[in-house]
């Protein structure tokens, strides 16, 4: 990747209920975060890249680059992408490109607004034939585990590993959510409580294998490689920066127990950051379910498939907050991922980037991870859009050439 | 709000599962392509239209859904999967329905993995009172249970006949039952109305004619509960049953709604049968359809009387003069201006005039279309074999029977009353369909419908010797709804609940 963009200054707000806040309010707070820490004016911004999945229908917002633009007093372009990932990618293109050299990646959701109608919309958009089926945001995951467990054969014993492998995930996620100020959910949770839940569902998911809807937004400033140096003397650079596409309906298509569109991305993220797997050490990966942190973990090439859930289940054994690849720990979700962080659709992705920077820079506090008694220097970020329809890959680092 | 262009895409596509197929790589779509995904611009053009609607599928993989999106709220729990059909070419998300699933207990699902389903016209969710009532086929039930999975094929017609006379005809009645007494009712599930019972009866007679579907030239559906004041039933049916040559999305076919109470599907059976001899209408089958959710204000509310007859379901007819099974030798109709049932517009439930139901209304209406046609023939009780009569509760048709003469073994075999209750536009047409189950060839069987305002058509019809050969095609004849063992039987609010839908 020629002349790589680079992440001067990343902020966000606490996700979960923002009841009394316009929309406006809480992007404001996000951005104004992120030009504190780097010291960037508005004024010096040249473009905007927003994100947010559904604010027109949430809060009847139909042009958000308005409210955008009321905030910064800035008339630059500014254009609005459904996921944060996407507004990165569109913001590095332009970077890469040459046309600018300072942008504002943003990122805005505010889902309890509409909290009455929100599973309808959600299932609406992400998949309308399940939808008229009858389908909702949950039923999708439970099929995809039901894929799982039939095309891997895992049964007796093994099953019950891989539904405390599951439970395990939410635990984790939670356990390492109470160390991250900003999380929806600050509190532990147990495996017997995430089994509980399911148990009195009736269901092979339950309420803790679900991430929350939420309020929320994010940011981050993206410069070009010369003006990084200028402006931090350690820009975390954006490697590798891709995103990959597979149908609306999951049941048309042709794998049932993993993302297509994950793999693809990944390899081209790979390729593009000229980074090994075994570098990668600090991942956030889309566990809008936990079955989504299992399979994602496959899709991305850290395990075979159909294995991922032997190393979740020996973590759970070892009481251990990190899963090990090959003898290499590797930290997933440590800012409690979307089920303990929150998962505003449209922020979501720069809550993700925000944990990768701050455990790349070694400014992760509490959550810090140590590799080689040093801060990671690769970390990756997976987001999805819909059920696997879109999956965006993001590489993040030390700059290498 | 609901949009209607989008509501007419999503129908067009859902209720009959409409379907592609790639000529050259043999690949297949859900919804309609115009060219395959795999060959490129080359297979433009060359792509098949295929449907499901009479498929069978898999379901290849299900969960529970106990927390439903709002629109689906009503349907509490059901089970939600995935669907593959031709050997997982193509697969489709889908909800089991006719399944009430009670509280408490554990669900095993994934037992249902692997079973056979059969997809079913249904309403797709709930929608507000002012809005398009949305439809789908993505609803399916288990092949091994109530309603089995039956192929349609077309034949070709061996014989004409001289005058026209019933090819085929089909009796859909839901899988729930409430008890009460001695007798059953049927009862719908909660996305069934009175259009979805049309599709069905019109499926199943299709199924058990094997007239070919392009040749159905026109349409006609009787009801007295069509879920709108405005909108025709009957088109739906055109559509979903693709009657009459299809353009586009278009079908070559005429298609109306009638309304008489409980005869408005029995008195288009002359208009169908002269339509079909008319030698210019160029229209070789004429289809009727008389099919009701039969409306009842709740007991111990005006009107609640009612309420312990009412049923559901639904009978279709093709009329034609090609290997008919019953020939309409011929009619009578009688109408007065008696107003013994009413229901006004923009109310739910119809009105009555009690004992005026009676001797003023029906006795008098279904006396003197039978006497009538019985005359016009020379008839007497003896001389037919069956007699039909409208059945709006277990007594009347008996006490009618036994005045004009006829014996039990005349009359006995077409009761369905005590099976499926009143189904209003449904009813004696039902009766009338439960003796064609039966009868021999060269018997006379005499139909005497009664609508409510008030009049009655009464009808003689001869089976020929083609009545054996294609009773083997339908195997959902009344008999085996009548008596099914996957029957569910439901109390009072369950079936209250049930019969005011989605």
């Amino acid at each position: 990747m020629q002349s790589r963009p680079a992440i001067v200054g990343v902020g966000r707000t606490k996700f979960g209920e923002h009841y009394g806040k316009e929309p406006e309010k809480i992007i404001e707070e996000a951005w104004l975060a992120a030009s504190n820490e780097c010291g960037v004016e508005r004024k010096d911004l040249e473009a905007c890249y927003m994100s947010d999945c559904f604010l027109p229908i949430t809060n009847k917002l139909g042009l958000e680059e308005g409210f955008l633009s009321e905030l910064t007093e800035l008339h630059v372009p500014m254009e609005v992408t459904r996921s944060f990932s996407a507004a990165l990618l569109t913001a590095c293109h332009a970077i890469q490109a040459g046309v600018y050299n300072k942008v504002l990646v943003g990122g805005i959701e505010k889902m309890t607004d509409r909290w009455d109608k929100i599973r309808d919309d959600l299932m609406l958009l992400e998949d309308p034939w399940s939808y008229y089926a009858g389908g909702t945001p949950e039923a999708n995951h439970e099929l995809m585990l039901r894929a799982y467990i039939k095309k891997y054969n895992i049964t007796g014993e093994n099953l019950d590993k891989l539904n405390i492998a599951l439970a395990q995930v939410a635990v984790k996620n939670h356990a390492n959510a109470t160390k991250n100020k900003y999380a929806q959910f600050q509190r532990k949770i147990t495996v017997t409580q995430v089994l509980n839940a399911r148990k009195e569902a009736r269901k092979s998911l339950g309420l803790y294998d679900y991430a929350p809807i939420s309020d929320g937004a994010s940011a981050l400033i993206l410069t070009s490689d010369a003006v990084a140096k200028k402006l931090s003397d350690k820009p975390v650079y954006v490697l590798g920066c891709t995103s990959a596409t597979d149908y609306l309906n999951y049941s048309a298509r042709e794998e049932l127990s993993r993302f297509v569109a994950v793999d693809l991305a990944m390899k081209n993220a790979s390729a593009m950051a000229k980074t090994a797997l075994p570098d990668v050490r600090v991942v956030e990966v889309c566990d809008q379910s936990t079955m989504m942190e299992l399979v994602s973990l496959e899709d991305l090439g850290f395990y075979q498939p159909g294995t991922a859930w032997k190393s979740i289940y020996e973590s759970y054994q070892n009481n251990q907050n990190c899963y090990e690849v090959n003898g290499r720990q590797l930290f997933v979700n440590t800012d409690g991922g979307l089920k303990a962080n929150g998962n505003p659709l449209g922020a979501t992705g720069g809550a993700q980037i925000f944990e990768i920077y701050r455990q790349l820079k070694g400014e992760a506090g509490e959550r810090q991870v140590k590799v080689d008694n040093a801060s990671p220097k690769h970390g990756c970020v997976l987001e999805l859009e819909g059920f696997g329809t879109k999956a965006y890959v993001s590489i993040l680092g030390e700059k290498k050439d | 709000m609901s949009s209607e262009p989008i509501e007419r895409r999503v129908s067009y596509l859902g209720d009959r599962l409409r379907a592609s197929r790639c000529q050259s790589c043999g690949k297949e779509y859900f919804e309609v392509r115009d060219y395959c995904s795999n060959c490129g611009r080359k297979s433009y053009g060359k792509m098949d239209s295929i449907d499901l609607f009479y498929d069978k599928g898999k379901l290849e993989l299900c969960t529970y859904i106990n927390e439903p999106t709002n629109k689906f709220t009503k349907l509490s729990s059901f089970i939600y999967g995935i669907i593959s059909f031709h050997d997982g070419k193509i697969r489709v998300p889908g909800r089991l329905t006719d399944q009430l699933i009670t509280a408490g207990g554990d669900v095993d699902f994934s037992s249902l993995e692997g079973r056979e389903v059969v997809p079913r016209f249904r309403r797709r969710y709930s929608v507000g009172a002012n809005d398009l009532i949305p439809t789908i086929s993505l609803a399916f039930t288990l092949a091994d249970e109530y309603y089995p999975h039956q192929e349609y094929n077309i034949i070709t017609p061996t014989k004409e006949y001289d005058i026209p006379g019933v090819v085929g005809y089909g009796v859909y009645t839901s899988r729930f039952r409430i008890k009460e007494g001695g007798m059953e009712r049927s009862v719908p599930f909660i996305d069934e109305d009175s259009a979805t019972a049309a599709v069905e009866a019109g499926k199943l007679a299709l199924i058990h004619s094997g007239v070919d579907n392009k040749l159905v030239g026109k349409v006609y559906v009787g009801s007295e509960s069509n879920p709108y004041a405005v909108k025709p039933t009957a088109a739906k049916v055109a559509q979903v049953l693709k009657l009459g040559e299809e353009d586009g999305d278009v079908q070559g076919v005429d298609a109306v709604d009638t309304e008489f109470a409980c005869k408005a599907a029995t008195s288009m059976f002359k208009d169908a049968s002269s339509l079909v001899s008319y030698p210019r209408s160029g229209i070789k089958y004429a289809m009727v359809i008389g099919a009701d959710n039969s409306q009842a204000a709740p007991r111990g509310c005006i009107g609640g009387e009612l309420d312990m007859f009412v049923g559901y379901g639904g009978a279709a007819f093709i009329f034609g003069k090609q290997d008919v099974i019953a020939e309409v030798e011929g009619w009578y109709s009688c109408t007065s201006d008696t107003p013994d049932f009413w229901r006004r517009d923009g109310e739910p439930f119809p009105m009555h005039g009690g004992r005026f139901t009676g001797d003023p209304a029906y006795f008098k209406h279904v006396r003197k279309s039978t006497c009538k046609l019985m005359e016009k023939f020379s008839l007497k009780p003896s001389d037919v074999n069956y007699f039909v009569a409208h059945q709006p509760n277990p007594q009347f048709p008996v006490r009618i029977a036994k005045e004009l003469g006829f014996k039990e073994e005349q009359y006995l075999p077409s009761l369905q009353i005590n099976k499926f209750g009143n189904t209003y536009s449904g009813c004696s047409p039902v009766g009338l369909a439960s003796i064609l189950d039966i009868a021999k060839p060269e018997e006379r069987i005499l139909i005497a419908s009664y609508g409510s305002g008030a009049g009655s058509d009464a009808y003689l019809l001869r089976t020929t010797s083609q009545i054996l050969d294609k009773r083997k095609r339908q195997k959902v004849n009344v008999k085996f709804q009548a008596e099914n063992p996957f029957i569910e039987y439901v109390d009072y609010p369950t079936y209250r609940r049930l019969k005011t839908g989605m």
